[in-house]
């Protein structure tokens, strides 16, 4: 392989390592601090594009890409607090909490879906770009788009980062996160605190949402492959911390891309979860190593 | 973690050959094309649910997977038969094969995994083998599928012909088979392992159980009818779609069994068939009728996490109550006079603070009186088993006895309240008020005895307790495995529903062989209320069983213990273990042969010993 | 005659649908100290869990500073039950309240919060004191009490020894501004050393005016802290002693057990 198909193919697996982290992130945050596994996070992706795509494009309300962007996400955020109250928190003192949530979340993302599909129909839309045209950069081509996405991914995520560790809300959601009874015991709200972390998680999935919406096309199930990325990143590097999703994201990103090369489209994302499954076998926890959390 | 129904599972067998016996008259009722159209779907969705129970209601494994191995079938039939030219007949089976084959391939990994990480790796694999099959669009159509497959037919004659009776019947045969293979797999060693695997992992294996090889054969089991039915699927909608391994596909059926009821075999089968009616009956509502289903699946789990096999057993419950109610209420009046002759006393109902409960009462005697005794019977017997001694000292004592709440002919009482020990001991000072008896000798047999120490523990005046048929106990529920030999009979003691043959063998066990002279100690059991034996267990631990030890220990009440000396129930050894600080004859007094109840089987042995302990307790 | 402290009214409950403890009544004014001694399994975890709010009492009421802390009501009779109550009624204790009002559990065990320093798990632990002191004077309150806690501030929780741990449990239910303090088993699984090391702390939080509640299996330690023991088995107080009829560890034992075959 020339260097310059190298670094075509490191450039393409980096993109959509960005984007994987956002994806996964998201739902790294409800799997961490509640520990459940959010099923409707894909929908929640899709859902964020097409309400970014109701507030901004011309054929709708027409107020501009950045408009779409900020009420997709402050409407995903209601709207994951919503699916917490009515998908999650019925369960909260069952044992069964981790399976009844998984059914639930795959109910509600079907409602999601289905309801996309009720409301904007299934012909596909699409996001405007951000900018237009290409970027060089030490060799490489990218699109503006594309690096301006990765640049918003980088701010997006180190944001978190900083809230999650010097934000007092952030801290309370780490200590419900690692243990629920000692953050009780504490004074420590929660209810609420779940509340903001699937509220959280869906935000982050419409800036996921928006940014896809921008580089593909838009249909009611276009959160489902997402979803299945998301996953397999999660998996493959756990969440021993809240970051280890990112390093994971890229390292995923890059396997896609390589895949997609030598192996086509069509088989790639086989590859990748026959690779997943190898991870789930051999080392459960992750390739980054576990999340150390007491029984709840 | 486990998915556990919060009920007792039961048999439903008889159901089952009574729900399948009317399915195969159905076609000459619905002679129509469309309704048997429903009912073949019904079906294939009742197997493929059913065989899902297997792994997850039974195995307690989420195998996300599942659904994959239908269209897996669905595939293997399109292939063999429309490329490969093979009979649909053995194209079909083959469908069960291939599914087997890759539920056997999914179980490797998970095979040690817990949890949420099963879920994950059969939904990767749902995906890989998705991802596979769309891939290979020369071999399987990819995205579009496969059209055209062949339909079934046998010496010429298609099964689509008639509004498709032979599809039916073919259906209601796989059905029929479906259901016997996995009612004989949860009834055979195999399917009681799976389930011990699944409600006690570290017991089922210290006692030799194979986890890997236990999850390995569910999985593979619950993959074979799914695949032949995902065959027959083909031949019928004549079309291989990757639709099938769509969110829309899962949640239907996720909902059956949700619906249905998990760990039960006929339970999805009865949802099949109602949500296939609404899920066609919504046809055309396009992407409403996934919201619907979403929803109900949503408010189902939220509400009534045990869908329609819990609502049943709570009808049942419902049912249960007001048939032993029924029964009660019926022989209170009925058959007073025979019970008061049996006795040779009066029966009085007296309302006490936890209801109403039946006492008898043999009257003042004549003459030179000793002591007045009460008499406390045990788990699902009734006041009549203590005729021998009312016979027997009705004449020199004051005789009373009483049926407890929800036995013989008192009636029943609200569970949670009444169905305990210590409330048990309160209606028993309810009693004595009434008839103002002060300062008895207390005999309590099995549960009775309990409630005998309780009463006495609780501070009311005895002049002695003798007990028969029960292990003291000081801690609970540690001691109970001490106390008590671990015998089958032992678990129905606290099951809430008995068959008559275990309604049989507990009488028996108890109380002896039926005979004419012991029948009516058999129909006590019949007459219990199931909730007495349930609520029995779980308020066990808020019994204050330090303070009856105490007591016991302290000797200041005279106390004697009666068993018979084979009473297969208890651990002898562990009773004469215990320190008594005022026994009569020094130890437990064993009569020989008695059985669980020697008063029952040996009177005579029994009323000289107790004649002996009143006397002496008589004298302290 | 002052509020009491803490008052139990014939408090029942348990885990649905076993119920584990029943009839538990108890007083405690605001000088004293208490403990609570008994065999394990027999509900004094579950009974402060119900007191601290984690989980809902299901008859009886529970007072502090006389003001009650549970939505008054009964668990209903579950009639039937498969229904899923959980889903429809509301939850009778809020142990955010029960904490901001100060009554602070430490519960038994140390987990806390394994990727957590302890200067962050510090700083999460003022939420409760809803504004009764400064964190900063209860950050150097426990700063002082437990020297070790200072210098591995910027370690996390996890890499911690059992001992350490403890010290930060204990520490962050002082950062809450305690007026009353529940201790779950503080010294449990700990070396004598470290034993006499924390005892030695708590009797300085004691004498620093914070009633107490303590669980421990050491009698001797419970005696040098408490003014009322109450032996707790099979769900219910069996007995109370004074400070002044306090009797040995064999004395206690016979009293709950007797002559127990092993």
């Amino acid at each position: 392989m020339s260097a310059d198909t190298l670094l075509f193919v490191i450039t393409g697996g980096l993109v959509l390592g960005a984007l994987y982290a956002l994806m996964a992130t998201g739902l790294a945050v409800v799997w961490t601090t509640l520990g459940i596994f959010n099923f409707a996070h894909g929908a929640f992706i899709a859902a964020g594009a097409y309400i970014a795509w109701q507030i901004s494009s011309a054929e709708a309300s027409g107020l501009g890409y950045a408009a779409g962007a900020l009420g997709s996400v402050v409407g995903m955020f209601f709207v994951g607090v919503a699916c917490y109250a009515l998908l999650v928190k019925p369960f909260e003192r069952q044992p069964n909490l981790v399976l009844l949530s998984v059914i639930t979340t795959l109910a509600g993302a079907s409602v999601l879906e289905s309801g996309i599909d009720i409301l904007w129909g299934s012909r596909s839309k699409q996001l405007p770009r951000i900018v237009d045209g290409d970027v060089s950069l030490a060799g490489v081509t990218i699109s503006a788009n594309e690096a301006v996405l990765m640049v918003f991914v980088l701010v997006i995520l180190t944001v978190l980062g900083l809230f999650l560790r010097r934000a007092p809300a952030g801290r309370a959601m780490r200590a419900v996160a690692q243990n629920r009874e000692s953050a009780q015991l504490m004074g420590l709200d929660v209810p609420r605190l779940y509340a903001i972390a699937f509220g959280l998680s869906a935000a982050l999935a419409a800036f996921a949402g928006v940014f896809v919406g921008s580089i593909r096309f838009m249909t009611p199930t276009m959160g489902s492959d997402p979803l299945m990325k998301a996953l397999i990143v999660v998996i493959f590097g756990g969440v021993a911390r809240f970051t280890s999703p990112i390093f994971a994201a890229f390292i995923v990103g890059l396997i896609e891309a390589f895949a997609t090369f030598y192996a086509g489209l069509y088989w790639a994302p086989a590859v990748l979860f026959a690779i997943m499954i190898v991870v789930l076998i051999i080392k459960p926890e992750g390739l980054f190593g576990k999340y150390q959390r007491t029984v709840q | 973690m486990r998915y556990d129904p919060p009920f007792p599972k039961s048999n439903g067998f008889r159901p089952t050959l009574i729900a399948l016996a009317v399915l195969a008259v159905l076609p000459f009722i619905f002679t129509d094309s469309y309704s048997r159209h429903i009912l073949i779907l019904a079906f294939v969705f009742a197997i493929v649910a059913a065989s899902w129970d297997l792994s997850l209601g039974f195995g307690g494994l989420f195998n996300f997977a599942h659904v994959a191995l239908f269209a897996v079938g669905v595939y293997t039939y399109g292939i063999l038969a429309k490329t490969l030219g093979v009979s649909p007949w053995i194209a079909m089976p083959a469908g069960g094969i291939t599914a087997m084959a890759l539920a056997g391939l999914i179980a490797l990994p998970v095979l040690r995994l817990s949890g949420i990480y099963v879920i994950l790796v059969t939904i990767a694999f749902s995906q890989l083998i998705y991802q596979v099959i769309i891939s290979q669009s020369d071999i399987t159509g990819g995205t579009s599928g496969m059209v055209t497959l062949p339909s079934l037919e046998l010496f010429d004659y298609r099964f689509i012909k008639n509004h498709r009776i032979g599809y039916y019947y073919t259906a209601l045969a796989l059905l029929i088979a479906a259901t016997a293979f996995l009612y004989t797999l949860t009834r055979s060693r195999f399917g009681r392992a799976i389930v011990a695997m699944r409600d006690n992992k570290y017991y089922a294996m210290s006692r030799g159980v194979s986890e890997a090889r236990t999850r390995l054969l569910a999985l593979m089991a619950s993959g074979l009818f799914t695949g032949i039915a995902g065959g027959f699927y083909g031949s019928y909608v004549r079309v291989a779609s990757p639709d099938a391994f769509g969110l829309g596909f899962l949640t239907l059926l996720l909902s059956i069994l949700l619906l249905g009821g998990a760990a039960t075999i006929w339970g999805p089968l009865i949802a099949a068939l109602i949500i296939t009616v609404l899920s066609e009956a919504m046809g055309d509502l396009g992407p409403w009728r996934n919201i619907i289903i979403a929803v109900t699946i949503v408010l189902v789990l939220v509400f009534y996490p045990g869908g329609l096999w819990a609502a049943f057993q709570e009808l049942r419950e419902v049912f249960d109550t007001v048939r032993t109610g029924l029964i009660a209420r019926l022989r209170r009046s009925r058959e007073k006079a025979a019970r008061e002759a049996r006795l040779n006393a009066t029966e009085t109902m007296i309302r006490t603070r936890h209801g109403l409960i039946a006492a008898a009462d043999s009257g003042e005697p004549d003459g030179e009186a000793g002591p007045p005794i009460l008499m406390i019977h045990g788990n699902s017997s009734c006041k009549e088993v203590f005729a021998n001694q009312f016979k027997a000292f009705g004449k020199t004592h004051r005789m009373i006895s009483f049926d407890l709440p929800g036995h013989g002919v008192s009636a029943n009482a609200d569970p949670e309240k009444v169905y305990n020990v210590p409330a048990y001991a309160e209606i028993a000072e309810d009693v004595l008020d009434f008839y103002g008896v002060e300062r008895p000798i207390v005999f309590g047999w099995s549960l009775g005895g309990y409630i005998a120490l309780e009463l006495a523990a609780s501070g009311r005046a005895v002049r002695g307790v003798a007990i028969a048929g029960t292990p003291p106990l000081a801690v609970a529920p540690d001691d109970v495995g001490q106390a008590y030999d671990a015998t089958s009979h032992f678990i129905l003691a606290g099951k809430q529903y008995l068959s008559p043959m275990e309604m049989r063998n507990f009488a028996t066990a108890t109380a002896g062989e039926k005979t004419p002279g012991t029948a009516y100690l058999h129909e006590a059991v019949n007459r219990t209320d199931g909730r007495a034996r349930f609520y029995m267990i779980t308020k066990l631990m808020v019994v204050n069983w330090p303070r009856q030890m105490r007591m016991l220990r302290e000797g200041a009440v005279p106390f004697a213990i009666l068993n018979g000396s084979d009473d297969p129930f208890l651990n002898h050894g562990y009773i004469a273990g215990l320190t008594y600080g005022a026994i009569w004859t020094g130890q437990p007094h064993d009569i020989a042969d008695g059985g669980h109840a020697p008063f029952v089987r040996k009177p005579d042995a029994f009323n000289t010993a107790f004649s002996a302990f009143i006397g002496e307790a008589c004298d302290r | 005659m002052t509020t009491p402290l803490l008052e139990l009214r014939a408090l029942a409950g348990g885990y649905e649908p076993v119920q584990i403890f029943q009839n538990v009544s108890l007083t405690m004014s605001a000088d004293t100290s208490i403990g609570l001694f008994g065999p394990n399994g027999h509900g004094k975890t579950t009974l402060l869990r119900t007191v601290s709010g984690i989980i809902d009492p299901w008859r009886g009421d529970i007072l502090f500073q006389g003001e009650q802390m549970n939505r008054p009501g009964e668990r209903g009779s579950r009639r039937f039950r498969n229904f899923n109550y959980d889903a429809v009624t509301r939850r009778r204790m809020n142990p955010k309240r029960v904490a901001r009002a100060g009554l602070i559990h430490v519960p038994q065990g140390n987990l806390l919060f394994p990727e957590m320093t302890v200067e962050e798990t510090l700083s999460v632990a003022p939420a409760a004191s809803a504004g009764r002191a400064r964190p900063k004077d209860m950050l150097e309150q426990v700063h002082t009490l437990f020297p070790r806690v200072h210098e591995r501030r910027h370690h996390k929780i996890r890499f911690l020894s059992g001992g350490e741990r403890q010290m930060v449990a204990i520490g962050a239910g002082l950062m809450a501004a305690p007026k009353l303090l529940i201790l779950d088993e503080p010294t449990l699984g700990l070396s004598p050393k470290l034993r006499h090391e924390l005892s030695a702390a708590i009797r300085t939080i004691k004498s620093s005016g914070v009633p107490l509640i303590v669980v421990d299996q050491d009698v001797e330690f419970l005696q040098s802290l408490i003014d009322t023991l109450y032996l707790f088995d099979h769900g219910s107080i069996s007995r109370k002693i004074e400070q002044a009829e306090m009797p040995s560890h064999a004395e206690i034992m016979a009293m709950l057990f007797g002559e127990h075959p092993a």
